[in-house]
């Protein structure tokens, strides 16, 4: 449906920004509770294996594949949040890191997917686009209303202190392992629909990095509204087209402009370290971060930003 | 060790916790009364919040037995401790900073109005998108009744860390009431209050307890605690050394040398 609406690289854009946001709410779920994890490319890859082994191997068709894949991976999740139910901070990040490399380290050595060499010949979806998307509005959805019910408070709660809301007979443990099992289900969904596109996945696919940017994506985007992972995976994703396309407009000044001040100077930074294809962008992610940490710790949005746009005696939501 | 009566509320026998050689609680015996305002009171590191924290289930006990309505909790998580009626208040003060002070309240209510975490999912995602959906709607009404009862109701849109200090005492109080319990411990709550807060305090803890609720009580406000209270046992060095009514404690000799270590009349 909404394939034919664009052409090939808007498509291709359009498709890695919507897997990119789904993978940023598979951590911010968890988050919400204070959990963080760095292991989320793990569960990708989980779902990504999972979904594509029921299509290849077994020649389900990919909705019941993508479920498959998606609840697999909400099972390995509520596994790995028992572990991290009891632990907290830098500990849960070594411990998502783990994961996450003991799935590459299964994915490589597994001869049935192909191990090293990567999961090859994984059926095409035509219709990626409309899955991704249809997700997204469902995920919205989902994720306005946990913001507005007892069960999201209670998720604020464990986030603030854990303690007290243990206390206040909030049940932590089932919470907690609620919104960890959930949010590797998200990913699990993310996976399988990013290897139904690209037909090939391997364990570089979904290494450390990839984790490391869906942290990125909630964090700039801002951690404490739902909103925060829409515009942090979009912005971050859609960066570098940016720099592309403002590297496309410099060729197109006037030669007089380029001898008045060294644009050829600029151009070459701007080709050096924003190319798409150049590993040096890592550098600007890795600045925006930094100015981030310093001038907006809690992302370019946050719940106080939201509230003031909302009307004065709304009835429904927050009091 | 003598079997807590039927007319015990709480009954703790032989509570000890240890810390290496150091003992913050040692070989406590105590029940208190149905429907009684029970002070515990001591000098500081007596054991007090040592106590509490054995009790609501935040620290776990080395040994000894408590139990809640003639049942043992003692191997109860704190939010299982809290549904069977079991709740608390915090010396430091715990709110939850970035909620507003209605929120906070919520969070109380969330463990009486969703028993499963399947209902609160399935509410959370399922509920039309337009409108409440029931079990919202009579928390707010019922959140909105404790902070009238405490004279917070018109702050409640306000954040819990905007209130001034007072108020915060008071809003960890209809928190804490918010999970409706028969049994309230309160850690300090006049710690940091003005006279007149303290008076206001007096009259709340009392018609708390007028409801039903049974309260115990650690204060250092020696005023407040021989207002209200029906009993008191006094901690030193994390043992017991006095129990009794507040007129006899009140002339206690080794209370008096455990407070001030001189003979001086409270």
């Amino acid at each position: 449906m909404l394939d034919h609406l664009f052409d090939g690289y808007t498509r291709s854009i359009l498709i890695f920004t919507g897997i990119n946001i789904i993978a940023a709410y598979s951590f911010y779920l968890p988050f919400k509770t204070g959990q963080v994890s760095l292991g989320q490319a793990g569960f990708l890859a989980v779902g990504a294996y999972a979904a594509g082994i029921m299509t290849q191997k077994f020649g389900l068709p990919f909705p019941v594949a993508l479920l498959i894949g998606g609840l697999v991976t909400g099972i390995v999740g509520v596994g790995v949040g028992f572990p991290a139910l009891r632990i907290r901070g830098i500990y849960l990040l070594l411990l998502t890191l783990a994961f996450a490399e003991i799935v590459q380290g299964v994915i490589m050595t597994w001869e049935y997917t192909g191990g090293a060499e990567g999961f090859q010949g994984v059926p095409y979806n035509a219709y990626t686009l409309d899955y991704i998307y249809g997700l997204l509005v469902a995920l919205i959805i989902f994720f306005a209303r946990l913001e507005r019910s007892s069960l999201g408070r209670a998720m604020d709660s464990i986030h603030e202190d854990e303690t007290a809301a243990e206390v206040m007979g909030v049940d932590v443990v089932g919470v907690k392992l609620l919104a960890f099992g959930l949010g590797a289900f998200i990913a699990g969904l993310a996976g399988a629909l990013f290897a139904h596109h690209t037909t090939y996945v391997d364990s570089v696919t979904f290494n450390i990095l990839v984790g490391v940017n869906i942290l990125m994506f909630v964090v700039v985007g801002g951690s404490s509204t739902y909103w925060g992972p829409v515009l942090g995976a979009a912005f971050l994703t859609l960066l570098p087209e940016f720099l592309r396309m403002l590297r496309e407009w410099l060729e197109l000044l006037p030669v007089s402009w380029v001898d008045l001040v060294p644009m050829n100077r600029v151009y070459d930074f701007v080709h050096e370290f924003l190319d798409f294809e150049n590993e040096k962008r890592l550098i600007v992610y890795g600045i925006i971060l930094i100015v981030m940490m310093i001038l907006r710790p809690d992302g370019i949005l946050t719940r106080d930003n939201l509230r003031r746009f909302r009307f004065v005696g709304r009835k429904v939501g927050h009091v | 060790m003598s079997e807590p009566a039927n007319d015990v509320c709480l009954g703790v026998r032989g509570l000890t916790k240890r810390i290496g050689g150091f003992y913050p609680l040692r070989d406590l015996d105590m029940d208190v009364a149905h429907g009684h305002i029970h002070a515990v009171i001591g000098p500081n590191g007596s054991g007090k919040t040592t106590f509490f924290n054995l009790l609501s289930g935040v620290l776990a006990a080395d040994s000894g037995q408590i139990t809640f309505e003639g049942r043992a909790i003692d191997d109860q998580r704190p939010s299982k401790r809290t549904l069977k009626g079991i709740a608390r208040t915090f010396q430091n003060i715990r709110l939850f900073r970035h909620m507003t002070v209605l929120e906070n309240v919520m969070i109380g209510q969330h463990c009486r109005s969703y028993g499963s975490i399947w209902k609160a999912l399935r509410n959370a995602a399922f509920h039309p998108p337009f409108g409440e959906v029931r079990e919202e709607r009579e928390m707010r009404a019922h959140a909105l009744e404790l902070l009238e009862f405490l004279g917070l109701a018109d702050k409640r849109r306000a954040k819990a860390s905007d209130l001034p200090y007072g108020d915060q005492r008071k809003l960890e109080l209809a928190r804490a009431l918010a999970t409706q319990p028969r049994l309230l411990l309160l850690d300090e709550p006049a710690a940091g209050m003005n006279p007149h807060e303290t008076e206001e305090l007096d009259d709340i803890i009392t018609r708390i307890r007028e409801r039903g609720v049974t309260i115990v009580l650690v204060e250092h406000d020696m005023n407040l605690v021989m207002n209200i209270s029906d009993r008191v046992t006094v901690l030193n060095f994390g043992t017991k050394i006095a129990e009794g009514l507040p007129n006899e404690i009140q002339g206690d000799p080794t209370v008096i040398e455990a407070y001030l270590g001189q003979d001086v009349s409270l």
